[in-house]
Protein backbone atom coordinates (compact mmCIF):
# COMPACT_ATOMS: atom_id res chain seq x y z
CA UNK A 1 0.00 0.00 0.00
CA UNK A 2 1.33 3.41 -0.94
CA UNK A 3 1.65 5.74 2.02
CA UNK A 4 3.27 8.54 0.00
CA UNK A 5 2.17 9.19 -3.54
CA UNK A 6 3.07 12.12 -5.79
CA UNK A 7 1.83 13.07 -9.19
CA UNK A 8 3.79 15.57 -11.31
CA UNK A 9 4.85 17.32 -8.11
CA UNK A 10 6.76 20.52 -8.87
CA UNK A 11 8.19 23.55 -7.07
CA UNK A 12 9.34 26.51 -9.11
CA UNK A 13 10.98 29.35 -7.19
CA UNK A 14 10.98 32.94 -8.47
CA UNK A 15 13.38 33.33 -11.37
CA UNK A 16 12.12 30.11 -12.96
CA UNK A 17 14.30 27.98 -10.69
CA UNK A 18 12.82 24.52 -11.12
CA UNK A 19 13.89 23.01 -7.81
CA UNK A 20 11.53 20.06 -8.28
CA UNK A 21 10.43 19.54 -11.84
CA UNK A 22 7.43 17.23 -11.99
CA UNK A 23 8.16 14.03 -10.11
CA UNK A 24 6.07 10.87 -9.68
CA UNK A 25 6.81 8.23 -7.09
CA UNK A 26 5.21 6.00 -4.51
CA UNK A 27 6.50 4.91 -1.13
CA UNK A 28 5.04 1.76 0.35
CA UNK A 29 4.00 1.44 3.95
CA UNK A 30 6.79 0.11 6.15
CA UNK A 31 9.66 0.67 3.76
CA UNK A 32 12.76 2.83 3.88
CA UNK A 33 12.77 4.95 0.77
CA UNK A 34 15.76 7.11 -0.10
CA UNK A 35 16.13 10.11 -2.36
CA UNK A 36 19.73 10.03 -3.51
CA UNK A 37 21.27 12.96 -5.31
CA UNK A 38 23.85 15.73 -5.12
CA UNK A 39 23.24 18.99 -3.28
CA UNK A 40 20.75 21.20 -5.06
CA UNK A 41 19.04 18.24 -6.73
CA UNK A 42 15.67 19.08 -5.15
CA UNK A 43 15.70 16.64 -2.24
CA UNK A 44 15.00 19.12 0.55
CA UNK A 45 12.40 20.95 -1.50
CA UNK A 46 10.57 17.66 -2.05
CA UNK A 47 10.60 16.88 1.68
CA UNK A 48 9.33 20.35 2.52
CA UNK A 49 6.41 19.93 0.16
CA UNK A 50 5.57 16.53 1.62
CA UNK A 51 5.73 17.77 5.22
CA UNK A 52 3.60 20.88 4.44
CA UNK A 53 6.34 23.46 5.07
CA UNK A 54 6.13 24.80 1.53
CA UNK A 55 3.36 24.71 -1.06
CA UNK A 56 3.87 22.92 -4.37
CA UNK A 57 3.71 25.09 -7.49
CA UNK A 58 1.85 22.32 -9.29
CA UNK A 59 1.05 18.64 -9.06
CA UNK A 60 -0.26 16.71 -6.09
CA UNK A 61 1.13 14.77 -3.17
CA UNK A 62 -0.69 12.46 -0.77
CA UNK A 63 0.79 11.46 2.58
CA UNK A 64 -1.00 8.82 4.68
CA UNK A 65 -3.94 9.12 2.31
CA UNK A 66 -4.25 12.90 2.76
CA UNK A 67 -3.54 15.72 0.34
CA UNK A 68 -0.61 17.81 1.65
CA UNK A 69 -2.20 21.08 0.54
CA UNK A 70 -5.88 20.55 1.31
CA UNK A 71 -5.36 18.55 4.50
CA UNK A 72 -2.08 20.05 5.72
CA UNK A 73 -3.19 20.14 9.38
CA UNK A 74 -4.13 16.46 9.35
CA UNK A 75 -0.93 15.47 7.55
CA UNK A 76 1.16 17.19 10.26
CA UNK A 77 -0.38 14.94 12.94
CA UNK A 78 0.72 11.82 11.09
CA UNK A 79 4.31 12.69 10.23
CA UNK A 80 7.60 13.27 11.98
CA UNK A 81 10.28 15.53 10.52
CA UNK A 82 13.98 15.79 11.09
CA UNK A 83 15.57 18.56 9.09
CA UNK A 84 19.12 18.87 7.93
CA UNK A 85 19.73 21.56 10.54
CA UNK A 86 19.35 20.11 13.99
CA UNK A 87 16.23 21.97 15.13
CA UNK A 88 16.60 21.40 18.85
CA UNK A 89 16.40 24.13 21.47
CA UNK A 90 19.83 24.57 23.06
CA UNK A 91 18.50 26.50 26.01
CA UNK A 92 16.35 23.64 27.25
CA UNK A 93 16.99 20.12 28.48
CA UNK A 94 16.48 17.10 26.27
CA UNK A 95 13.37 16.19 28.18
CA UNK A 96 11.91 19.68 27.87
CA UNK A 97 12.48 19.63 24.12
CA UNK A 98 10.71 16.32 23.80
CA UNK A 99 7.87 17.24 26.17
CA UNK A 100 7.18 20.44 24.22
CA UNK A 101 6.72 18.38 21.08
CA UNK A 102 4.45 16.00 22.96
CA UNK A 103 2.22 18.99 23.71
CA UNK A 104 2.37 20.16 20.10
CA UNK A 105 1.13 16.73 19.04
CA UNK A 106 -1.76 17.04 21.53
CA UNK A 107 -0.68 14.10 23.64
CA UNK A 108 -1.94 13.63 27.16
CA UNK A 109 0.52 14.59 29.92
CA UNK A 110 0.70 11.03 31.23
CA UNK A 111 1.32 9.56 27.79
CA UNK A 112 4.04 12.15 27.17
CA UNK A 113 5.85 11.03 30.32
CA UNK A 114 5.75 7.38 29.27
CA UNK A 115 6.81 8.07 25.71
CA UNK A 116 9.64 10.39 26.72
CA UNK A 117 11.14 7.58 28.78
CA UNK A 118 10.61 5.01 26.04
CA UNK A 119 12.03 7.22 23.27
CA UNK A 120 15.10 8.31 25.21
CA UNK A 121 15.78 4.63 25.65
CA UNK A 122 15.23 3.92 21.96
CA UNK A 123 17.68 6.60 20.79
CA UNK A 124 20.18 5.79 23.52
CA UNK A 125 19.96 9.05 25.45
CA UNK A 126 18.74 7.63 28.76
CA UNK A 127 20.64 9.38 31.54
CA UNK A 128 20.97 12.65 29.62
CA UNK A 129 17.30 13.69 29.76
CA UNK A 130 17.82 16.48 32.24
CA UNK A 131 21.01 17.90 30.81
CA UNK A 132 20.90 21.11 28.81
CA UNK A 133 21.08 20.45 25.10
CA UNK A 134 23.94 22.97 24.86
CA UNK A 135 26.10 20.33 26.59
CA UNK A 136 25.14 17.59 24.08
CA UNK A 137 27.57 16.40 21.40
CA UNK A 138 26.62 16.66 17.72
CA UNK A 139 25.57 13.03 17.61
CA UNK A 140 23.43 13.36 20.74
CA UNK A 141 21.68 16.41 19.31
CA UNK A 142 20.91 14.53 16.13
CA UNK A 143 19.47 11.66 18.14
CA UNK A 144 17.33 14.05 20.18
CA UNK A 145 16.28 15.68 16.93
CA UNK A 146 15.18 12.26 15.66
CA UNK A 147 13.40 11.53 18.94
CA UNK A 148 11.35 14.73 18.72
CA UNK A 149 9.78 13.48 15.50
CA UNK A 150 8.84 10.16 17.09
CA UNK A 151 6.89 11.07 20.20
CA UNK A 152 3.48 10.86 18.53
CA UNK A 153 4.35 7.54 16.84
CA UNK A 154 3.89 8.94 13.34
CA UNK A 155 3.06 6.81 10.32
CA UNK A 156 5.74 8.44 8.21
CA UNK A 157 9.06 9.98 9.20
CA UNK A 158 10.89 12.41 6.94
CA UNK A 159 14.63 12.55 7.46
CA UNK A 160 16.49 15.21 5.51
CA UNK A 161 20.15 14.18 5.26
CA UNK A 162 20.06 12.44 8.65
CA UNK A 163 23.80 11.82 8.90
CA UNK A 164 25.39 14.74 7.06
CA UNK A 165 28.27 16.11 9.07
CA UNK A 166 28.41 13.21 11.50
CA UNK A 167 31.40 10.97 12.05
CA UNK A 168 31.25 7.40 10.67
CA UNK A 169 30.57 5.85 14.08
CA UNK A 170 27.65 8.13 14.86
CA UNK A 171 26.39 7.61 11.34
CA UNK A 172 26.34 3.85 11.85
CA UNK A 173 24.46 4.22 15.12
CA UNK A 174 21.86 6.52 13.51
CA UNK A 175 21.36 3.87 10.81
CA UNK A 176 20.80 1.34 13.56
CA UNK A 177 18.09 3.52 15.14
CA UNK A 178 16.38 4.00 11.81
CA UNK A 179 16.31 0.27 11.10
CA UNK A 180 15.04 -0.36 14.61
CA UNK A 181 12.16 2.10 14.11
CA UNK A 182 10.98 0.36 11.00
CA UNK A 183 11.30 -3.04 12.58
CA UNK A 184 9.73 -2.38 15.97
CA UNK A 185 7.24 0.37 15.14
CA UNK A 186 6.41 -0.39 11.53
CA UNK A 187 7.05 3.21 10.58
CA UNK A 188 7.72 4.30 7.03
CA UNK A 189 10.89 6.28 6.45
CA UNK A 190 11.46 8.75 3.66
CA UNK A 191 15.02 10.00 3.71
CA UNK A 192 17.26 12.08 1.52
CA UNK A 193 20.99 11.68 1.26
CA UNK A 194 23.95 12.42 -0.92
CA UNK A 195 25.87 9.50 0.54
CA UNK A 196 25.67 6.52 -1.79
CA UNK A 197 26.60 4.18 0.99
CA UNK A 198 23.71 5.42 3.10
CA UNK A 199 21.15 4.79 0.37
CA UNK A 200 22.78 1.50 -0.54
CA UNK A 201 22.87 0.05 2.98
CA UNK A 202 19.77 1.54 4.52
CA UNK A 203 17.07 1.89 1.89
CA UNK A 204 14.71 -0.72 0.50
CA UNK A 205 14.20 1.39 -2.57
CA UNK A 206 16.05 4.37 -3.98
CA UNK A 207 15.09 7.19 -6.31
CA UNK A 208 18.02 8.98 -7.87
CA UNK A 209 17.23 12.64 -8.31
CA UNK A 210 19.15 15.27 -10.24
CA UNK A 211 18.18 18.81 -11.25
CA UNK A 212 14.65 18.32 -9.93
CA UNK A 213 13.89 15.16 -11.83
CA UNK A 214 13.90 11.49 -10.86
CA UNK A 215 16.31 9.82 -13.25
CA UNK A 216 16.16 6.25 -11.95
CA UNK A 217 14.24 4.34 -9.30
CA UNK A 218 14.38 0.85 -7.83
CA UNK A 219 16.18 -1.29 -5.29
CA UNK A 220 19.94 -0.81 -5.05
CA UNK A 221 20.42 -4.12 -6.87
CA UNK A 222 18.01 -3.25 -9.64
CA UNK A 223 19.72 0.07 -10.20
CA UNK A 224 23.17 -1.51 -10.33
CA UNK A 225 22.01 -4.26 -12.67
CA UNK A 226 20.53 -1.64 -14.98
CA UNK A 227 24.04 -0.60 -16.00
CA UNK A 228 25.36 -4.07 -16.80
CA UNK A 229 27.84 -6.46 -15.16
CA UNK A 230 31.08 -4.68 -14.28
CA UNK A 231 32.65 -1.27 -14.47
CA UNK A 232 36.16 -1.01 -15.86
CA UNK A 233 37.80 2.31 -15.13
CA UNK A 234 40.58 3.30 -17.48
CA UNK A 235 43.06 6.07 -16.73
CA UNK A 236 44.99 6.89 -19.90
CA UNK A 237 46.96 9.84 -18.53
CA UNK A 238 48.54 11.27 -15.40
CA UNK A 239 47.79 14.99 -15.66
CA UNK A 240 44.24 16.21 -16.02
CA UNK A 241 44.98 18.55 -18.92
CA UNK A 242 43.70 19.10 -22.45
CA UNK A 243 45.87 16.30 -23.82
CA UNK A 244 44.29 13.98 -21.29
CA UNK A 245 40.79 14.94 -22.39
CA UNK A 246 41.82 14.11 -25.94
CA UNK A 247 43.11 10.69 -24.86
CA UNK A 248 39.83 9.99 -23.06
CA UNK A 249 37.81 11.14 -26.05
CA UNK A 250 39.83 8.88 -28.36
CA UNK A 251 39.60 5.94 -25.95
CA UNK A 252 35.85 6.35 -25.83
CA UNK A 253 35.66 6.45 -29.63
CA UNK A 254 37.67 3.23 -29.87
CA UNK A 255 35.58 1.31 -27.36
CA UNK A 256 32.08 2.54 -28.21
CA UNK A 257 30.09 0.03 -30.18
CA UNK A 258 32.35 -2.94 -29.40
CA UNK A 259 30.18 -6.01 -28.70
CA UNK A 260 31.46 -6.54 -25.12
CA UNK A 261 30.93 -2.88 -24.13
CA UNK A 262 27.47 -1.87 -22.92
CA UNK A 263 28.30 1.79 -22.38
CA UNK A 264 30.96 4.39 -21.61
CA UNK A 265 31.12 7.57 -19.55
CA UNK A 266 34.08 9.95 -19.48
CA UNK A 267 34.83 11.87 -16.28
CA UNK A 268 37.65 14.02 -15.07
CA UNK A 269 40.80 12.10 -16.03
CA UNK A 270 39.05 8.74 -16.28
CA UNK A 271 36.84 6.72 -18.57
CA UNK A 272 34.21 4.37 -17.13
CA UNK A 273 33.51 1.40 -19.39
CA UNK A 274 30.44 -0.71 -18.65
CA UNK A 275 30.91 -4.33 -19.63
CA UNK A 276 29.15 -7.65 -19.04
CA UNK A 277 32.23 -9.47 -17.81
CA UNK A 278 35.16 -7.43 -16.53
CA UNK A 279 37.75 -10.21 -16.39
CA UNK A 280 37.53 -10.96 -20.08
CA UNK A 281 37.04 -7.36 -21.10
CA UNK A 282 40.25 -5.96 -19.59
CA UNK A 283 42.69 -7.66 -22.01
CA UNK A 284 40.45 -6.62 -24.91
CA UNK A 285 40.37 -3.02 -23.76
CA UNK A 286 44.15 -2.93 -23.25
CA UNK A 287 44.73 -4.36 -26.70
CA UNK A 288 42.30 -2.03 -28.46
CA UNK A 289 43.74 1.05 -26.78
CA UNK A 290 47.40 0.20 -27.29
CA UNK A 291 46.55 -0.52 -30.92
CA UNK A 292 45.59 3.16 -31.14
CA UNK A 293 48.76 4.26 -29.37
CA UNK A 294 46.96 5.09 -26.14
CA UNK A 295 49.01 4.16 -23.13
CA UNK A 296 46.88 2.99 -20.21
CA UNK A 297 48.32 4.15 -16.88
CA UNK A 298 45.94 2.27 -14.63
CA UNK A 299 42.95 0.05 -15.21
CA UNK A 300 40.62 -1.15 -12.46
CA UNK A 301 37.52 -3.28 -12.33
CA UNK A 302 34.66 -2.98 -9.86
CA UNK A 303 31.10 -4.03 -9.29
CA UNK A 304 28.87 -1.10 -10.17
CA UNK A 305 28.08 1.24 -7.31
CA UNK A 306 25.22 3.68 -7.06
CA UNK A 307 27.75 6.30 -8.05
CA UNK A 308 28.21 4.48 -11.36
CA UNK A 309 24.44 4.49 -11.73
CA UNK A 310 24.39 8.22 -11.12
CA UNK A 311 27.29 8.69 -13.50
CA UNK A 312 25.61 6.71 -16.22
CA UNK A 313 22.39 8.73 -16.06
CA UNK A 314 23.89 12.19 -15.52
CA UNK A 315 27.47 12.06 -16.78
CA UNK A 316 28.67 13.31 -13.40
CA UNK A 317 29.62 11.58 -10.19
CA UNK A 318 27.99 12.31 -6.86
CA UNK A 319 31.43 12.05 -5.30
CA UNK A 320 32.78 15.09 -7.10
CA UNK A 321 29.77 17.04 -5.88
CA UNK A 322 31.01 16.68 -2.34
CA UNK A 323 33.93 18.53 -0.82
CA UNK A 324 34.27 22.17 -1.72
CA UNK A 325 31.00 22.29 -3.58
CA UNK A 326 29.13 21.02 -0.56
CA UNK A 327 30.35 24.05 1.33
CA UNK A 328 29.32 26.34 -1.47
CA UNK A 329 25.90 24.72 -1.80
CA UNK A 330 25.42 25.12 1.92
CA UNK A 331 26.25 28.81 1.73
CA UNK A 332 23.79 29.27 -1.11
CA UNK A 333 21.15 27.42 0.86
CA UNK A 334 21.71 29.56 3.94
CA UNK A 335 21.49 32.70 1.86
CA UNK A 336 18.32 31.52 0.11
CA UNK A 337 16.70 30.61 3.38
CA UNK A 338 17.36 34.03 4.78
CA UNK A 339 16.21 35.91 1.73
CA UNK A 340 13.01 33.96 1.25
CA UNK B 1 -8.18 25.96 23.23
CA UNK B 2 -5.15 24.59 21.42
CA UNK B 3 -4.25 28.18 20.58
CA UNK B 4 -4.09 29.10 24.26
CA UNK B 5 -2.23 25.93 25.26
CA UNK B 6 0.37 26.25 22.53
CA UNK B 7 0.87 29.94 23.27
CA UNK B 8 1.35 29.08 26.94
CA UNK B 9 3.95 26.38 26.19
CA UNK B 10 5.90 28.64 23.86
CA UNK B 11 5.77 31.58 26.27
CA UNK B 12 7.05 29.25 28.97
CA UNK B 13 9.83 27.93 26.75
CA UNK B 14 10.99 31.46 26.01
CA UNK B 15 10.87 32.60 29.65
CA UNK B 16 12.65 29.47 30.85
CA UNK B 17 15.45 29.99 28.33
CA UNK B 18 15.92 33.60 29.51
CA UNK B 19 15.89 32.73 33.20
CA UNK B 20 18.73 30.25 32.59
CA UNK B 21 21.03 32.92 31.20
CA UNK B 22 22.77 34.60 34.15
CA UNK B 23 23.91 37.44 31.90
CA UNK B 24 20.32 38.01 30.91
CA UNK B 25 19.10 38.23 34.51
CA UNK B 26 21.95 40.55 35.38
CA UNK B 27 21.23 42.83 32.44
CA UNK B 28 17.50 42.79 33.11
CA UNK B 29 18.10 44.04 36.64
CA UNK B 30 21.11 46.20 36.00
CA UNK B 31 20.05 48.08 32.89
CA UNK B 32 17.09 49.96 34.42
CA UNK B 33 19.17 50.78 37.50
CA UNK B 34 21.96 52.10 35.31
CA UNK B 35 19.67 54.27 33.25
CA UNK B 36 17.78 55.64 36.17
CA UNK B 37 20.88 56.52 38.17
CA UNK B 38 23.14 57.56 35.29
CA UNK B 39 20.72 59.77 33.41
CA UNK B 40 19.41 61.53 36.47
CA UNK B 41 23.01 62.35 37.41
CA UNK B 42 23.89 63.60 33.91
CA UNK B 43 20.86 65.85 33.63
CA UNK B 44 20.67 66.79 37.30
CA UNK B 45 21.13 70.50 36.70
CA UNK B 46 18.17 70.49 34.31
CA UNK B 47 15.91 70.11 37.35
CA UNK B 48 15.86 73.85 37.89
CA UNK B 49 14.72 74.49 34.31
CA UNK B 50 11.66 72.32 34.58
CA UNK B 51 9.53 75.30 35.40
CA UNK B 52 7.48 76.24 38.39
CA UNK B 53 6.88 73.57 40.96
CA UNK B 54 10.61 72.93 41.05
CA UNK B 55 10.26 69.20 40.49
CA UNK B 56 13.50 67.24 40.18
CA UNK B 57 14.86 65.72 36.97
CA UNK B 58 14.44 62.32 38.57
CA UNK B 59 10.72 62.91 38.99
CA UNK B 60 10.60 64.07 35.37
CA UNK B 61 12.74 61.29 33.94
CA UNK B 62 11.45 58.20 35.82
CA UNK B 63 8.47 57.71 33.45
CA UNK B 64 10.90 58.17 30.55
CA UNK B 65 13.09 55.31 31.82
CA UNK B 66 10.03 53.08 31.90
CA UNK B 67 9.17 53.87 28.27
CA UNK B 68 12.80 53.61 27.17
CA UNK B 69 13.19 50.18 28.77
CA UNK B 70 10.03 48.88 27.11
CA UNK B 71 10.93 50.41 23.74
CA UNK B 72 14.41 48.87 23.57
CA UNK B 73 13.40 45.56 25.12
CA UNK B 74 10.55 45.01 22.69
CA UNK B 75 12.27 46.37 19.60
CA UNK B 76 14.95 43.68 19.94
CA UNK B 77 12.48 40.85 20.59
CA UNK B 78 12.83 39.62 16.99
CA UNK B 79 16.39 38.41 17.56
CA UNK B 80 15.06 35.35 19.34
CA UNK B 81 12.97 34.60 16.26
CA UNK B 82 16.06 35.04 14.05
CA UNK B 83 17.91 32.52 16.19
CA UNK B 84 15.04 30.04 15.77
CA UNK B 85 15.07 30.58 12.01
CA UNK B 86 18.84 30.13 11.74
CA UNK B 87 19.00 27.02 13.91
CA UNK B 88 16.07 25.30 12.19
CA UNK B 89 13.96 25.32 15.36
CA UNK B 90 11.20 27.30 13.67
CA UNK B 91 10.76 25.07 10.62
CA UNK B 92 10.86 21.96 12.77
CA UNK B 93 8.07 23.39 14.93
CA UNK B 94 5.99 24.34 11.91
CA UNK B 95 6.05 20.75 10.67
CA UNK B 96 4.05 19.80 13.80
CA UNK B 97 0.33 20.52 14.30
CA UNK B 98 1.21 23.47 16.60
CA UNK B 99 -1.22 26.38 16.22
CA UNK B 100 0.71 28.55 13.78
CA UNK B 101 0.14 31.89 15.40
CA UNK B 102 1.15 30.67 18.88
CA UNK B 103 4.74 30.48 17.70
CA UNK B 104 4.96 34.26 17.33
CA UNK B 105 2.39 35.08 20.04
CA UNK B 106 4.32 33.11 22.69
CA UNK B 107 7.51 35.04 21.96
CA UNK B 108 5.78 38.40 22.04
CA UNK B 109 4.01 37.63 25.32
CA UNK B 110 7.24 36.42 26.93
CA UNK B 111 8.91 39.68 25.89
CA UNK B 112 6.12 41.76 27.43
CA UNK B 113 6.20 39.74 30.67
CA UNK B 114 9.94 40.34 31.07
CA UNK B 115 9.52 44.04 30.32
CA UNK B 116 6.81 44.40 32.95
CA UNK B 117 9.11 42.79 35.49
CA UNK B 118 11.78 45.32 34.55
CA UNK B 119 9.21 48.11 34.85
CA UNK B 120 8.33 46.93 38.32
CA UNK B 121 12.00 47.02 39.32
CA UNK B 122 12.30 50.57 38.01
CA UNK B 123 9.21 51.67 39.93
CA UNK B 124 10.47 50.17 43.18
CA UNK B 125 13.86 51.79 42.66
CA UNK B 126 12.24 55.11 41.81
CA UNK B 127 10.19 54.92 45.00
CA UNK B 128 13.35 54.34 46.99
CA UNK B 129 15.07 57.26 45.26
CA UNK B 130 12.19 59.52 46.23
CA UNK B 131 9.90 59.71 43.22
CA UNK B 132 6.38 60.63 44.22
CA UNK B 133 3.67 58.56 42.50
CA UNK B 134 0.80 60.97 42.30
CA UNK B 135 -1.93 58.51 41.30
CA UNK B 136 -0.68 55.71 43.56
CA UNK B 137 -1.10 51.99 42.87
CA UNK B 138 -4.06 52.32 40.44
CA UNK B 139 -2.00 54.76 38.40
CA UNK B 140 0.94 52.34 38.35
CA UNK B 141 -1.38 49.62 37.03
CA UNK B 142 -2.66 52.03 34.39
CA UNK B 143 0.96 52.81 33.46
CA UNK B 144 1.66 49.08 33.17
CA UNK B 145 -1.27 48.76 30.81
CA UNK B 146 0.07 51.54 28.57
CA UNK B 147 3.54 49.97 28.64
CA UNK B 148 2.07 46.55 27.73
CA UNK B 149 0.42 48.03 24.64
CA UNK B 150 3.70 49.69 23.67
CA UNK B 151 5.67 46.48 24.25
CA UNK B 152 3.13 44.35 22.42
CA UNK B 153 3.21 46.60 19.36
CA UNK B 154 6.99 46.83 19.10
CA UNK B 155 7.69 43.18 19.99
CA UNK B 156 5.25 41.93 17.34
CA UNK B 157 6.68 44.42 14.86
CA UNK B 158 10.23 43.31 15.64
CA UNK B 159 9.35 39.63 15.17
CA UNK B 160 7.68 40.54 11.88
CA UNK B 161 10.82 42.41 10.86
CA UNK B 162 12.95 39.36 11.69
CA UNK B 163 10.73 37.18 9.49
CA UNK B 164 10.79 39.74 6.70
CA UNK B 165 14.55 40.38 6.61
CA UNK B 166 15.90 37.12 8.07
CA UNK B 167 19.39 38.54 8.59
CA UNK B 168 20.91 39.67 11.88
CA UNK B 169 22.78 42.58 10.31
CA UNK B 170 19.81 44.10 8.52
CA UNK B 171 17.41 43.61 11.42
CA UNK B 172 19.96 45.27 13.70
CA UNK B 173 20.43 48.21 11.34
CA UNK B 174 16.71 48.81 10.86
CA UNK B 175 16.01 48.46 14.58
CA UNK B 176 18.67 51.01 15.49
CA UNK B 177 17.51 53.36 12.79
CA UNK B 178 13.97 53.24 14.20
CA UNK B 179 14.50 53.22 17.96
CA UNK B 180 17.05 56.01 18.33
CA UNK B 181 15.03 58.75 16.56
CA UNK B 182 11.84 57.50 18.21
CA UNK B 183 13.44 58.05 21.59
CA UNK B 184 14.99 61.44 20.88
CA UNK B 185 12.11 62.89 18.85
CA UNK B 186 9.93 62.92 21.94
CA UNK B 187 9.72 64.55 25.33
CA UNK B 188 11.30 61.46 26.90
CA UNK B 189 14.51 63.21 27.99
CA UNK B 190 13.67 66.85 27.57
CA UNK B 191 10.51 68.67 28.62
CA UNK B 192 8.33 69.65 25.68
CA UNK B 193 8.65 73.31 26.64
CA UNK B 194 12.42 73.16 26.11
CA UNK B 195 12.23 71.41 22.73
CA UNK B 196 12.66 73.43 19.53
CA UNK B 197 9.40 74.17 17.70
CA UNK B 198 9.87 71.70 14.83
CA UNK B 199 10.62 68.90 17.25
CA UNK B 200 7.51 69.71 19.20
CA UNK B 201 5.55 69.24 15.97
CA UNK B 202 7.32 66.01 15.03
CA UNK B 203 6.80 64.43 18.44
CA UNK B 204 3.05 64.61 17.91
CA UNK B 205 3.27 61.84 15.31
CA UNK B 206 5.64 59.76 17.45
CA UNK B 207 3.84 56.98 19.37
CA UNK B 208 6.67 56.95 21.95
CA UNK B 209 5.74 60.47 22.96
CA UNK B 210 2.19 59.36 23.73
CA UNK B 211 3.55 56.64 26.00
CA UNK B 212 5.85 59.17 27.70
CA UNK B 213 3.08 61.75 28.18
CA UNK B 214 0.69 59.10 29.51
CA UNK B 215 3.18 57.63 31.96
CA UNK B 216 4.36 61.06 33.09
CA UNK B 217 0.82 62.25 33.73
CA UNK B 218 0.03 59.19 35.80
CA UNK B 219 3.22 59.37 37.82
CA UNK B 220 3.78 63.10 38.26
CA UNK B 221 0.72 65.09 37.20
CA UNK B 222 -2.39 63.05 37.95
CA UNK B 223 -5.32 61.87 35.81
CA UNK B 224 -5.29 64.29 32.90
CA UNK B 225 -7.90 62.46 30.88
CA UNK B 226 -7.44 64.42 27.69
CA UNK B 227 -3.83 63.16 27.49
CA UNK B 228 -4.59 59.68 28.79
CA UNK B 229 -7.34 58.95 26.28
CA UNK B 230 -5.06 60.02 23.47
CA UNK B 231 -2.25 57.80 24.83
CA UNK B 232 -4.61 54.85 25.12
CA UNK B 233 -5.93 55.26 21.59
CA UNK B 234 -2.52 55.81 19.97
CA UNK B 235 -0.84 52.93 21.84
CA UNK B 236 -3.75 50.57 21.20
CA UNK B 237 -3.53 51.46 17.51
CA UNK B 238 0.23 50.85 17.63
CA UNK B 239 -0.36 47.43 19.21
CA UNK B 240 -2.94 46.53 16.55
CA UNK B 241 -0.66 47.63 13.71
CA UNK B 242 2.37 45.83 15.20
CA UNK B 243 0.46 42.60 15.78
CA UNK B 244 -1.11 42.79 12.32
CA UNK B 245 2.32 43.27 10.73
CA UNK B 246 3.87 40.46 12.78
CA UNK B 247 0.99 38.12 11.96
CA UNK B 248 1.10 38.94 8.27
CA UNK B 249 4.85 38.37 8.10
CA UNK B 250 4.49 35.11 10.00
CA UNK B 251 1.79 33.89 7.64
CA UNK B 252 3.69 34.81 4.51
CA UNK B 253 7.34 34.51 5.45
CA UNK B 254 7.59 31.64 7.95
CA UNK B 255 8.37 28.40 6.24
Amino acid sequence: MAIIETHQLAKIFPGDIRAVDGIDFEVNSGEIFAFLGPNGAGKTTTIKMLNTLILPTSGTAMVAGLDVVKNAAEVRKRIGYTAQDVGVDEHATGKENLTLYGHFYRLDGKIIKERVKEIFDLVGLTGSENRMVSTYSGGMRKRLDLAMGLIHQPEVIFLDEPTTGLDPQTRASIWEYIRELVKSKGMTIFLTTHYMEEADRLANRIAIIDLGKIIAMGTADELKKSIGGDVVTVTPCEDKDEACKEFIRRSEAVLTGKPFVTGTKPTDGELAVYVNDGASAIPNIMQLLSGQGIEVKTITMSRPSLDDVFLKYTGRTIRTEEGSRTTFAKLVRMRDRRQR
Amino acid sequence: MNLLKDTWYITLRDLRARIRMPVFIFMTLFQPILWLVLFTQIFKSLGGMLGPGGSSYLQFFAPGVLVMTVLFGSAFSGFGMLWDIDTGVLSKMLATPVTRISVIAGRVIATVVVLLIQALIIIILALIMGVHFKTGAPGVLFTFFLLSLLGLGFAAFSNGLALLLKRQETVMAVTNLLTMPLMFLSSLMMPAALLPGWLNTVRQINPIDYAVVGARDLISNGYIWHDLWLSLIVLAALAVVGVAFGTLMFRTRAE
